[in-house]
């Protein structure tokens, strides 16, 4: 927004202020200005344990399966017994066993879990992300709004690349390309700027196509986080190595790390994945390895949070895109299972300690009122100050909510 | 007699042509501004020969036209120029070559899947079927229903990286096959062979790829508004499960596993998933349109290829035609172009409709399609501003703007910078191996998706960082020997012919007026050398260590001034998009 005023103000003579304008029409356009809640959290990490983690196995524990139940310091909340370290936060924790939806899909069940919707060809939704990203900037001001560590997410869908994940391949390795070239400096870089901000003008005006606004808005980011001062986030050798052991000497125990390094900088959205819950075969085996990279990881994130003070204000999701079957099939494997699954929260303003929702004895019926993902997100976007029936017009003047209908969870949500 | 002969004229010009009559452009271009004129379109103005030459190659080639390409074409004096770029282009085996790398994507994705999957033996297979000019029923046909032996065996293609690096190598210069060839190898098999374990991924993606039609959300729930069911669904999917791979390679072998990919008489689940697949298993197979697959002699597979290929298949042959005309266009009558259904109706469906025919009555011909297509005033419109830009734009009255795809987008670089001739001279043992690193770093950087269903993908920050920062463009915008900033440099004349061919070789036109005299002040402005920092830091890249192995002279003021230029016109929007 800043940036668009700014360009309507410097844009030199009627023609350019007509392009700004043009550009500015065919974005995406807010339908209805509504205010959002008043925020309790200013930033969210989402660990997304990727493939579809088994509901049963994990966060709603049932008697007589493989794995036992484990008693945590929250008398209401019983999870697995090989997420000992987690069981000590427990009482931080809200966990949502009651969640159902119909994609048993991968692709399709992803894409509901990171942007709310279903897939549907006609529509590019935004993801959580990228909703976040638009409507709150980046925090850190010179750093993106959306960091996806470890994983590409989802995009930003038709709210524009510029809103899409800064995605970290890994952890341990700061983004690449942030230096100048051999034998460019500072002036010489501004020399190449204008040349270029040259072309970007005369083809906006040949054009007057959004997509070249898009495009010069996501350089214009790129250009801000070379110049960040905040660049030391990534480097997480400023920790000590016993906050590093903490976390656990993993790829995604690391990416906790640099996440609650990145919201400490100001970033508002950071996601990371851990990948592999996809457990068609050898399901006890494998969950339980992830589960021993989850725990620490998980446990030393809200520790750490809270111990900065920053857990109250930033929201901890920990989710995949659907469960898995209770039957055990004969490869000793559970299969995709969108009827029943569970997502566990913390901080931001979410009330810990409880459980919300149940399933039945065996995990495969959902038993108290289902909670479907848009609930979920209205849950995570009232949080943060979003309205969940904010609205934007897509392009083509489509109407498009940050939610698909969603109904925050009240009892989940700390009375302020 | 002259009045019987006036009434057999009357008579064959009063009959109703028959519909198998050739379609010319010139009746597309009625019908489409017949459309415009009912919508009140305003067309943007005919696109210019050179924008209209680059559009071409980067559609038909996957690159932009070099330079000596677009001076003879926009010299060329005599009427019919485009149609016969166009033709020399088809003739060319860059067409075959591109249309291979397409559709190998496309069918294959980006990732080697390994194993099993012999990504050469498969592009060979694709790269017969393009030079060939293969009718497109018969390439399906061919494809849907492939038995045979996958691979040559061997080590070629073993790992990744290499397989990467076949990637960017010429499809049209395969690597000699490691062992003696198998008489029943059939490179088509390898399509298949990705989705052996799950047959739901397969059916899906032919229904889409050649029908245009979304039926795999049907694989969880019936669509609430769309007429497939989970059971249309698992019908169709059943077509696929009598197909299994048996092993020629016995333990472990080197490289690709030979398998023989045959028809079995009985359903088969296969894989980790095959607890889901019961359902699919006991389906009776069945065409979308309730044709039986199973009463056919040959088996399933077979009779759903001839039932997709058949001339009647209401979806074939207009999926084709949507898919070629969104490839030129920009834009399908149908999108997105692999989701045909009621609720989502075509704009223009009688041209539609038309076109099909046509494509059908050519006997499927490919190429055919393609001329027709880029000799229509709806190829040829510019990307030029509009009134009610969208609209006009989603009627072909306006050409939209496409980003390249990674592949057009480094091979274009390539050819932009003479990146390719420079590397070659420095490091030829290099060459493939400097250009698979590019290659996956930049697809890397441009994938949300394996296969991504959108073309609506700018970028990413990282990705504009690797253009502004990276070695690729600035390695690329130097005056490397060999290189197009060496060469331009050394043109006879002043900074006026050398903005110029810079321009061409980078935007594939010449520049404007005042586009010549702000570069040359831009070239001319006085400013001091930047130079290497006294220690440079240790660096992995192979491009650099090149350039100081040379111990190049220290670049000059006005050389790196033309750098600053040609690193603005490598990372602009002209160059960046296909418009």
């Amino acid at each position: 927004m800043e940036r668009r005023r700014f360009l309507e103000l410097s844009a030199s003579g009627l023609a350019g202020l007509l392009a700004a304008r043009l550009a500015a029409r065919s974005a995406p356009a807010r339908a209805a200005s509504r205010r959002g809640p008043a925020p309790r959290a200013r930033a969210c990490i989402v660990l997304w344990c990727n493939g579809g983690p088994s509901h049963v196995d994990t966060w709603d524990p049932k008697p007589g399966a493989p794995f036992r139940a484990l008693r945590t310091r929250a008398p209401a909340i019983e999870i697995c017994e090989h997420l000992p370290r987690v069981a000590a936060e427990a009482h931080r924790l809200a966990i949502v066993r009651s969640l159902s939806s119909r994609e048993g899909n991968h692709d399709r069940a992803q894409f509901l879990l990171h942007t709310g919707y279903a897939p549907n060809p006609t529509v590019a939704y935004p993801s959580l992300g990228a909703w976040v990203s638009e409507e709150l900037g980046a925090g850190g001001a010179d750093l993106p709004g959306f960091v996806s560590i470890s994983g590409p997410s989802a995009g930003a869908g038709f709210l524009g690349v510029a809103h899409g994940p800064f995605v970290i391949p890994n952890p341990s390795q700061p983004p690449q390309n942030l230096a100048y070239p051999s034998r460019v400096d500072f002036v010489r870089f501004a020399r190449r700027r204008s040349a270029l901000e040259t072309l970007e003008q005369g083809f906006a005006n040949e054009t007057g196509d959004a997509r070249v606004q898009a495009r010069r808005d996501l350089l214009g980011k790129a250009i801000r986080i070379m110049y960040s001062t905040r660049l030391r986030a990534f480097d997480l050798q400023e920790e000590p190595d016993s906050v590093r052991a903490a976390y656990g000497d993993t790829d995604f125990g690391r990416g906790c790390l640099l996440a609650r390094r990145l919201v400490e900088a100001g970033v508002r959205f950071v996601e990371v994945v851990l990948d592999g819950w996809d457990t068609h075969q050898n399901n006890f085996e494998r969950t339980k390895r992830l589960m021993g990279t989850l725990d620490p990881a998980l446990a030393t994130l809200l520790a750490e949070l809270f111990e900065r003070d920053l857990l109250r204000s930033t929201l901890v999701l920990c989710l995949g895109e659907f469960g898995r079957t209770p039957s055990i099939n004969a490869n000793e494997g559970r299969d995709h299972y969108p009827g029943a699954f569970s997502a566990v929260l913390a901080g931001g303003g979410i009330r810990g300690g409880l459980v919300h929702g149940a399933t039945d004895e065996a995990g495969g019926k959902v038993v108290t009122p289902p909670v479907a993902v848009a609930d979920l997100f209205a849950t995570c976007a009232s949080l943060l100050g979003l309205d969940p029936a904010l609205t934007m017009r897509a392009p083509g003047g489509r109407p498009v909510a940050l939610t698909d209908n969603g109904k925050p969870l009240h009892d989940l949500i700390e009375s302020s | 007699m002259p009045s019987s002969l006036l009434i057999r004229l009357l008579l064959v010009a009063l009959a109703p042509a028959p519909v198998h009559a050739r379609l010319a452009p010139a009746d597309i271009d009625r019908r489409v501004r017949t459309e415009w004129r009912r919508q009140h379109l305003v067309p943007a103005p005919p696109v210019d020969d050179a924008r209209f030459l680059r559009r071409l190659w980067l559609d038909l080639a996957g690159v932009i036209p070099p330079p000596e390409a677009v001076t003879a074409f926009l010299a060329d004096r005599a009427p019919g120029k485009r149609a016969r770029a166009v033709e020399q282009l088809l003739e060319s085996p860059r067409y075959a070559d591109h249309f291979t790398q397409l559709w190998e994507n496309l069918l294959l994705g980006r990732q080697a899947p390994g194993g099993v999957v012999d990504r050469l033996a498969f592009r060979e297979w694709l790269h017969a079927q393009f030079a060939d000019n293969r009718p497109w029923d018969k390439l399906v046909y061919a494809l849907v229903s492939a038995t045979g032996v996958n691979s040559d065996g061997g080590l070629r293609n073993a790992n990744p990286r290499q397989a990467v690096r076949a990637a960017v190598l010429s499809a049209s210069s395969p690597e000699p096959a490691a062992s003696a060839p198998d008489a029943n190898k059939n490179g088509a098999v390898n399509w298949l062979l990705k989705y052996t374990q799950n047959p739901p991924d397969l059916a899906g993606a032919v229904a889409r790829t050649f029908l245009g039609v979304n039926i795999q959300c049907a694989q969880c729930h019936d669509h609430p508004m769309e007429k497939w069911k989970q059971d249309d669904f698992r019908r169709f999917t059943a077509a696929f499960v009598r197909t299994a791979p048996m092993p020629i390679d016995e333990g472990q072998a080197m490289g690709i596993r030979r398998v023989a990919l045959r028809d079995l008489p009985a359903p088969v689940a296969l894989g980790p998933k095959k607890s889901e697949l019961g359902e699919i298993v006991a389906a009776h197979p069945t065409a979308l349109d309730g044709t039986d697959l199973l009463a056919a002699p040959g088996g399933p597979r077979r009779a759903l290829a001839a039932w997709i290929t058949a001339s009647e298949n209401p979806w074939f042959a207009r999926a084709t035609v949507n898919r070629m005309w969104a490839h030129l266009t920009g834009r399908g009558f149908v999108e997105p172009i692999d989701d045909f259904r009621r609720s989502n109706p075509a704009v223009m469906p009688e041209l539609l409709d038309r076109l099909a025919v046509d494509f059908i009555a050519s006997g499927y011909d490919l190429k055919q399609l393609i001329r027709t297509i880029c000799a229509t005033e709806a190829y040829q419109r510019s990307s030029a501003r509009t009134r009610d830009l969208e609209r006009a734009t989603r009627h072909f009255a306006r050409h939209p703007l496409r980003p390249l795809a990674p592949n057009a987008l480094l091979d274009s670089i390539a050819q932009a910078t003479g990146l390719e001739a420079a590397l070659h001279k420095q490091a030829p043992a290099n060459l493939e191996r400097v250009k698979a690193q590019l290659l996956s770093q930049l697809t890397f950087l441009f994938d949300v998706d394996e296969e991504p269903r959108t073309s609506s993908f700018e970028g990413t920050i990282p990705q504009a960082l690797l253009f502004m920062n990276g070695i690729l463009v600035n390695a690329g915008a130097s005056a490397l020997p060999s290189s197009t900033l060496e060469r331009v440099l050394a043109l006879p004349g002043g900074d006026l012919e050398k903005v110029a061919a810079l321009c061409v070789c980078t935007l594939s036109r010449p520049p404007s007026a005042a586009e010549s005299a702000r570069w040359v002040v831009y070239v001319q402005a006085p400013h001091e050398v930047v130079k290497r920092p006294p220690a440079p830091a240790a660096t992995a890249d192979p491009l650099d260590r090149a350039a100081a192995r040379l111990r190049l002279p220290e670049p000059t003021a006005k050389q790196q001034a033309y750098e600053d230029l040609f690193w603005a016109l490598l990372n602009s929007s002209e160059f960046f998009f296909n418009h």
